[in-house]
């Protein structure tokens, strides 16, 4: 369903980089990244995974699942766990713990202590763990400044940093608005994957590009890269990937 | 033992359908080829963005549609707008057709069609084209109005309505605490009462002050009313549903929005949807929450950015998490005067966002190519929500004109060039200048590029 798009990311590995990072352009819907990605981890028999829902309800990370073959539900509670920011806004309104900081903290660090508790309880049994957040940018819009955006990915670089088979990835719509956040967001991990649209247009088959950007070794001098490009569109039920050419315009 | 189970086939909430394409639930924007252009219908949970054009006349017509469509599928409604007034703007709804107008309807454009097909065409090939998608709207859901008549007050009567104009802001400002009060909820129901009356039940939401005292005149109008009526019940039973909101807590949204408005408003729009017959699964019943010319510069101050995205983000999380959708207009070329960056932000943040170019006070409005439209339709925006792949329609070149009785939206095609003269070459041009150059798919990225070669 998914596995050629992320084949081609390089995310359809047991081990998974220790950041990944995901930018989105403006006008460009990446969420189909996110739920190929959950399919992927949870059907990893024995790892654990920790969606934090910012931009999309739960539900709709259910309801795409089922469009590519897995149920959620089966593995919530188990391997899965979910923090719907989102579901807590609509059911708790104005007095939600994520706009009003009762303890003092701010909502990244509020954000931040959620995920370690989660990442605390159930990354001991499991024998990898992801944690996937959509997406940073809902971050700013509710009241948060880039530098505890900032701060939030490098708590949770860390993170990935201090545990071994610990994945984060992470989100970021509007790329080219936060260009700075992203840019420093990105030198982060490994692993960059930027969703952008066609310059050209709009084509039928083709729903747009990414740009997959790998550090191979990151010496003292010098880095090496890996820098790939794709095409993909978005079907109703699978994701297929097509290298720039391939597709001509059919007559 | 059997193993036989009888099936339990649960009821679909009124004035919605299962999309055959994504088994989304969707609900008609009330209007039909509108509907065709988002794939049959808005999802439930879904937020629909309108661009308004300048002078603000079509978006707000296909805000009537989405009203008046809530109105005839017995869906409850909330609107809400700093810049018209609510109360008067629900009593300008469009009257719906009936069975034998539809059929009628139906039968002069076949007739049409017929001429045309006899007629001369300019090549025979064309006649194998598929017809415009949207004159042929499946209309399971959805249903056709008039623009030329308002709806008969009775309807209005029998709906159920919030409206909020921010009529009660003098309690918001001020010590903190929210007064008893401050509840916005006038239900039109109350209106065609008060009319029948003959009472100026206009002036009602028109002075803000005066709206608890006229609140209480209205009620007791109701209740004189009822008196005399013939159907006492349903009288009774809408004014305890129209003072259901005011009765519920609200938080003091000081800490949350700097414009105490957005609180207010939001405040107003979550205690709606609360209600246990919105909750999902349960399929009881859906709300259709209509904001129009948000963002506004009614809405300015220092903070509106800020304010605005918080405040569309709060939205997103509540209209998605309940049987609901929500159809908002907004200024975006105001908006974008005063904060570019803020208009992809805003259209991140809704699952459609089209924009309306009307043609009104430009050159286009005279232009010859353009005559017969009256204005473009650009989709900016259309996300998959609760499913992978969105629906894409079949060209995104669109374009809408407003006619007499309805407004249409059709593919946008320029004339024929029957004969070559100066004259000719020289609007030719023009539409070159004015139109970007030809390429795959166009609208919804214009100019970006036009130079550059293709992606794939």
């Amino acid at each position: 369903m998914a596995t050629s798009v992320l084949l081609a990311c390089g995310l359809n590995e047991q081990k998974l980089p220790g950041f990944v990072h995901i930018s989105e352009e403006s006008n460009v819907d990446g969420s189909f990244l996110i739920s190929c990605i959950l399919g992927q981890r949870l059907r990893i028999s024995n790892a654990g995974t920790l969606l934090v829902c910012l931009q999309h309800h739960y539900q709709h990370y259910f309801n795409a699942g089922m469009r590519l073959g897995y149920n959620t539900n089966i593995f919530q509670g188990k391997t899965l766990n979910v923090i719907d920011v989102l579901s807590d806004m609509a059911s708790e309104g104005l007095a939600c713990k994520w706009l009003r900081t009762p303890d003092g903290l701010s909502l990244t660090e509020q954000l931040v202590e959620d995920i370690r508790a989660q990442v605390e309880s159930n990354y001991a049994n499991r024998n990898s763990y992801t944690i996937l957040i959509d997406n940073l940018s809902i971050l700013f819009n509710l009241g948060a400044s880039k530098l505890q955006v900032q701060q939030f990915c490098q708590d949770l670089a860390s993170l990935a940093k201090e545990r071994d088979n610990l994945t984060v990835i992470t989100k970021l719509s509007n790329s080219d608005i936060y260009q700075p956040t992203d840019n420093n967001v990105a030198k982060l991990g490994q692993l960059r994957i930027q969703v952008v649209r066609l310059k050209s247009g709009v084509f039928r088959e083709v729903d747009g590009k990414l740009l997959i950007e790998r550090v191979l070794d990151e010496g003292s001098y010098a880095c090496e890269e890996a820098r790939k490009e794709v095409l993909y569109k978005v079907n109703d039920r699978n994701v297929k990937v097509f290298t720039p050419g391939e597709v001509g315009v059919k007559v | 033992m059997t193993s036989f189970r009888k099936r339990t086939v649960q009821k679909p909430i009124p004035g919605t359908r299962t999309s055959p394409h994504t088994a989304q639930i969707i609900t008609s924007s009330g209007n039909p080829y509108l509907d065709v252009v988002i794939g049959g219908g808005l999802p439930v949970g879904s937020i629909c963005l309108i661009e308004e054009d300048r002078f603000m006349t079509h978006a707000k017509v296909l805000a009537k549609y989405f009203l008046a469509e809530g109105v005839l599928s017995k869906q409850e409604i909330f609107l809400g707008s700093l810049d018209d007034i609510p109360a008067e703007m629900l009593r300008r709804l469009p009257r719906p057709l009936t069975e034998v107008e539809q059929r009628e309807e139906q039968m002069a454009s076949e007739q049409t069609g017929e001429t045309t097909e006899n007629g001369l065409r300019i090549a025979w090939r064309y006649n194998d084209l598929p017809l415009v998608n949207s004159e042929h709207a499946t209309a399971k859901i959805g249903h056709h109005f008039n623009l030329m008549e308002q709806m008969d007050s009775r309807m209005l009567y029998y709906a159920s309505t919030v409206i909020w104009d921010d009529s009660h802001k003098d309690n918001w400002i001020g010590d903190g605490e929210l007064s008893k009060s401050s509840s916005p909820s006038i239900s039109m129901e109350q209106q065609p009462m008060a009319e029948a009356m003959g009472e100026e039940s206009a002036a009602v939401e028109t002075e803000p002050e005066a709206n608890v005292e006229a609140d209480a005149d209205i009620k007791s109008l109701d209740n004189n009313a009822a008196a005399t009526a013939d159907n006492t019940a349903n009288n009774t039973t809408t004014v305890t549903s129209s003072t259901k909101t005011g009765s519920q807590p609200a938080v003091w949204p000081h800490n949350v929005f700097h414009n105490t408005r957005y609180g207010g408003l939001l405040n107003d729009i979550q205690q709606q949807l609360r209600d246990e017959s919105f909750i999902t699964g349960t399929k009881k019943h859906l709300c259709r929450v209509c904001l129009t010319s948000l963002g506004s510069p009614l809405w300015y101050d220092d903070n509106f950015g800020e304010d605005m995205l918080k405040f569309l983000t709060l939205l997103m999380a509540s209209v998605r998490n309940c049987n609901s959708v929500c159809l908002i207009t907004m200024p975006m070329h105001l908006i974008a005067k005063y904060d570019a960056s803020l208009v992809p932000k805003i259209r991140q943040l809704v699952d459609y966002a089209i924009e309306l170019e009307s043609f009104a006070g430009s050159e286009r409005e005279t232009h010859p190519a353009f005559k017969e439209y009256s204005g473009l339709l650009h989709l900016h925006k259309m996300s998959a929500l609760n499913t992978l792949a969105v629906h894409m329609p079949e060209t995104t070149d669109l374009a809408f004109k407003l006619r007499r009785k309805k407004f249409v939206i059709e593919r946008f095609h320029l004339p024929p060039e029957l004969q070559e003269s100066p004259a000719n070459a020289q609007s030719a041009m023009a539409a070159d200048d004015i139109m970007p150059s030809p390429k795959c798919g166009s609208n919804v990225l214009i100019n970006s590029n036009a130079s550059a070669s293709l992606d794939f």
